[in-house]
């Protein structure tokens, strides 16, 4: 058996010779079968999503290609939720059977209930903040977004009225010059971003701002409607596009190489990711499978007249229709948030064979993964993120030849990183979060032609936030 | 080319097979020996060789399949250019090179592999090299006293390369110059360094300048208007131009300034994965004949197919030749 302090627990919380006690007190008790204790890693993490899809205390098995179960197990310890006084209870609970409602079957965490879930969210967002009588940015850490600070916003448009003035020097500036903010979250930001970008324009009279043309782009028709009202006074140069965040280039092909400036906030850590794990040498792939735990199903029965079984049916009616589909939306809504709160992912690792295997998005090749890995630690548990790099290789075409992307976000930046603690997935409200992996961005961005950096958001003490930029890879 | 009407080429670069990159970078860390991937380009060169035949290319070429990039072929083989050859980790990178001293007159070797593609064709053939001017701007100079100077040394260097090319048989060399589009009030100098290039050699030039294709993306934008009027002093005979992605405003060009030169017709944008239909390239080839005649046209991609995956360069190839083939028929009833 192998204890992972991912997380130094402080005084009075769980700690490692607890565990120990504990496994084998169940040890004793005939509860844990000792055949796997060989090969049985503990990890301890500190969640950092108090809404997150496990319990305290969770058991993965491996599984081989054909779902048969190996040798490999483990048992996750969220060092957050566990007591210690009932650390012995929590093991028991998952190491036996489960008895909860299985909504689905295992599959890697990309193509899991959780994203049309998160989808459904961004879709219906109104009705779920008039039931939590929130806006959802108050769920965000600091209670509002990084996004919309007012002097990263100032910083921002400096930076690209300079390049709008290099370009215009050298006789390369466009007529139109093409902007585009993806997932507008409140419009706030692309408020800020013309309030200041206008003024800036006006002081040093430049007359950028009357061929400005700033595209708003979302999937969220009620988020794009919302955006536009609070860029009201901006009309003039600002248009909504419904696009996938996955693949701004399907709606905005005839922008090819044309955008000058890019920017994304909070849009990566909600697309869909899977998860590798390495151990001994061996690639797994995380796969999950959504469950509602019995007390939790239980309740939700109740509450709204329905049995264990008719669970499954009514969470895939209210992924089809929304909150309507009692006919009674604040019924609906109750159903939803209370179902996606007690929503938890089980977990097995499934082998892979070798790394031609692994899952890999579009714009990242086995090699690359082989080198990412090369400099990696040996066990270790990362993103694929999947979502955030489908999303940048179909941006970055995008992009004038002088032109940048941006993106705000939470990343991890190296392999390392990822040694050091749980990176999602959590909840914030009724999305999906996960860190973002910047280490991958990287690879990807070198094999598309462009440097990928990243800088601390400094305006913000405490931010967990990082910057991403692209310069031109020569 | 004579007799026949708008003749199909390449522009130097076919697809990059995936297996080559990773046996590049695995030679860039020493996990497999020049011998093996010497052995792999030459399979790679005929392989390119025999698709574009297939194609129905006219002008063929050894797909460019031996060069890292376009500038590392050349400064591995230029004299006096010293190397850092632990500086790059993946094959498509830049070596950091410099020029500490003046560089003294040898032999570049490109004749060895031009020899390799006569071998394996019996096609119509085009070398094609880096011009002076691209190679300035990505190699050091820390001797010559300006930018003009170098370029205009590494062109006298260069120029007996071409010699020895001519005398091995080639007959069509293309002059790769996308680093103009970048610094066009370099173009003077430009020029003078492409007459010292061509000076004395007995070939039929082409000077292509597109806007860049690294990592198969532009690398500037604007006009090909900053070519004019100074390009028309270029001792060559043909300007390769890219219009597919770009569109063909820039046609009006040659009807202002009338160059006493051939157009090498870009007609396949190189920077997409869709396959434009024959009637597209055909639509192309027709509105580059409203500003000039079929005699004066040549037809081929926009720049280099290596970027695209092997079965969209083919397709892309075919295409184009089917495309021109439906105009020539027009033409010639």
């Amino acid at each position: 058996m192998i204890v992972h302090l991912n997380f130094l627990p402080a005084s009075g919380a769980t700690d490692a010779s607890n565990i120990v006690t504990a496994l084998f007190g169940l040890l004793d008790q005939g509860r844990l079968d000792p055949e796997l204790l060989p090969h049985l890693r503990v990890h301890l993490d500190w969640l950092q999503y108090k809404a997150n899809f496990r319990e305290p205390v969770s058991v993965r098995r491996g599984a081989d290609a054909s779902g048969e179960p190996l040798a490999l197990a483990e048992i996750a310890i969220d060092v957050r939720q566990a007591r210690p006084e009932r650390l012995g209870e929590h093991l028991a609970a998952a190491l036996a059977p489960a008895d909860g409602v299985v909504l689905g079957d295992f599959t890697p965490l990309s193509q899991s209930l959780i994203w049309p879930c998160n989808r459904l969210f961004w879709q219906r967002v109104a009705d779920w903040e008039r039931d939590t009588g929130r806006g959802f940015e108050a769920a965000l850490p600091s209670g509002r977004s990084d996004a919309n600070h007012p002097d990263a916003v100032a910083d921002g448009v400096a930076d690209f009225w300079t390049l709008l003035v290099e370009l215009d020097k050298r006789g390369q500036l466009p007529p139109e010059i093409f902007a585009l903010e993806i997932g507008v979250g409140s419009g706030t930001r692309a408020g800020l971003w013309l309030d200041r970008f206008k003024a800036l324009d006006e002081a040093r009279s430049t007359s950028f701002y009357p061929r400005l043309r700033f595209l708003l782009g979302d999937y969220s028709l009620p988020t794009l409607d919302r955006a536009m009202s609070a860029v009201g006074a901006h009309q003039n140069v600002v248009s909504a596009i419904a696009m996938d965040a996955l693949n701004p280039m399907r709606a905005l092909s005839f922008l090819r190489y044309k955008i000058l400036y890019i920017h994304l906030t909070n849009v990566y850590d909600n697309l869909p990711v899977d998860e590798l794990v390495r151990r001994d040498g061996r690639l797994y792939l995380v796969e999950v499978r959504p469950y509602l735990p019995l007390p939790a199903a239980q309740a939700l029965c109740a509450a709204h007249g329905l049995t264990p079984a008719d669970l499954p049916a009514t969470v895939a009616r209210l992924l089809e229709v929304g909150p309507d589909l009692f006919g009674d939306r604040a019924r609906g809504v109750a159903f939803w948030r209370q179902f996606w709160d007690g929503l938890r992912l089980e977990e097995r690792l499934r082998l892979l064979e070798g790394i031609a295997d692994a899952p890999l998005p579009p714009g990242l090749a086995p090699e690359h993964l082989e080198d990412l890995l090369a400099g990696a630690p040996a066990d270790i548990r990362f993103h694929i993120s999947r979502g955030a790099v489908e999303s940048f290789v179909n941006t970055v075409p995008l992009l004038h030849p002088r032109g940048y992307l941006q993106v705000q976000d939470i990343f991890v930046t190296t392999m390392d990183e990822y040694r050091q603690g749980f990176r999602g997935p959590g909840k914030l409200d009724g999305s999906v979060v996960n860190w973002v992996n910047g280490a991958l961005l990287r690879v990807v961005g070198a094999r598309a032609g462009f440097d990928v950096h990243f800088a601390p958001f400094r305006y913000r003490p405490g931010s967990r936030t990082s910057i991403l930029y692209t310069t031109l890879r020569e | 080319m004579a007799g026949l009407l708008l003749s199909t080429a390449v522009v130097g670069s076919y697809s990059m097979p995936g297996w080559l990159e990773r046996a590049k970078n695995d030679y860039l860390r020493r996990r497999i020996t020049a011998h093996d991937l010497d052995e792999m380009h030459d399979a790679a060169v005929k392989a390119a060789i025999k698709d574009q035949e297939v194609a129905g290319i006219d002008v063929v070429s050894d797909g460019e399949l031996r060069r890292d990039n376009m500038i590392d072929y050349f400064a591995l083989r230029l004299p006096g250019v010293e190397i850092d050859r632990g500086a790059k980790a993946s094959y498509y990178d830049f070596y950091d090179s410099v020029v500490r001293a003046r560089m003294p007159m040898a032999p570049l070797g490109l004749v060895e592999h031009f020899r390799f593609l006569r071998r394996f064709t019996e096609r119509r053939t085009k070398v094609s090299i880096t011009g002076p001017h691209s190679l300035v701007k990505r190699i050091r100079n820390e001797y010559y006293p300006g930018e003009e100077e170098f370029a205009v040394e590494l062109a006298r260097i260069m120029n007996l390369e071409l010699r020895e090319l001519v005398r091995a048989g080639a007959e069509e060399i293309q002059i790769d110059e996308p680093y103009y589009s970048g610094f066009p009030a370099d173009l003077p100098w430009g020029v003078r360094a492409i007459n010292t290039l061509v000076e004395g050699v007995d070939a039929r030039f082409s000077l292509h300048v597109c806007y860049g294709n690294r990592y198969g993306k532009p690398s500037w934008e604007g006009s090909y208007r900053y070519l004019f009027p100074a390009v028309l002093g270029a001792k060559i005979h043909q300007l390769t131009l890219e219009f597919a992605r770009r569109g063909g405003d820039d046609l009006r060009l040659f009807k202002e300034f009338d160059p006493p030169f051939t157009v090498g017709l870009g007609v396949v944008d190189v920077k997409a994965h869709d396959v434009e239909p024959a009637g597209v390239v055909a639509e192309r080839i027709r509105q580059a004949l409203e500003v000039l005649p079929a005699e004066r046209i040549t037809v081929n991609p926009d720049c280099g197919l290596l970027h695209l995956p092997r079965d969209v360069a083919f397709a892309k190839l075919s295409a184009m030749v089917e495309g021109t083939r439906l105009v020539r028929k027009e033409l010639t009833g």
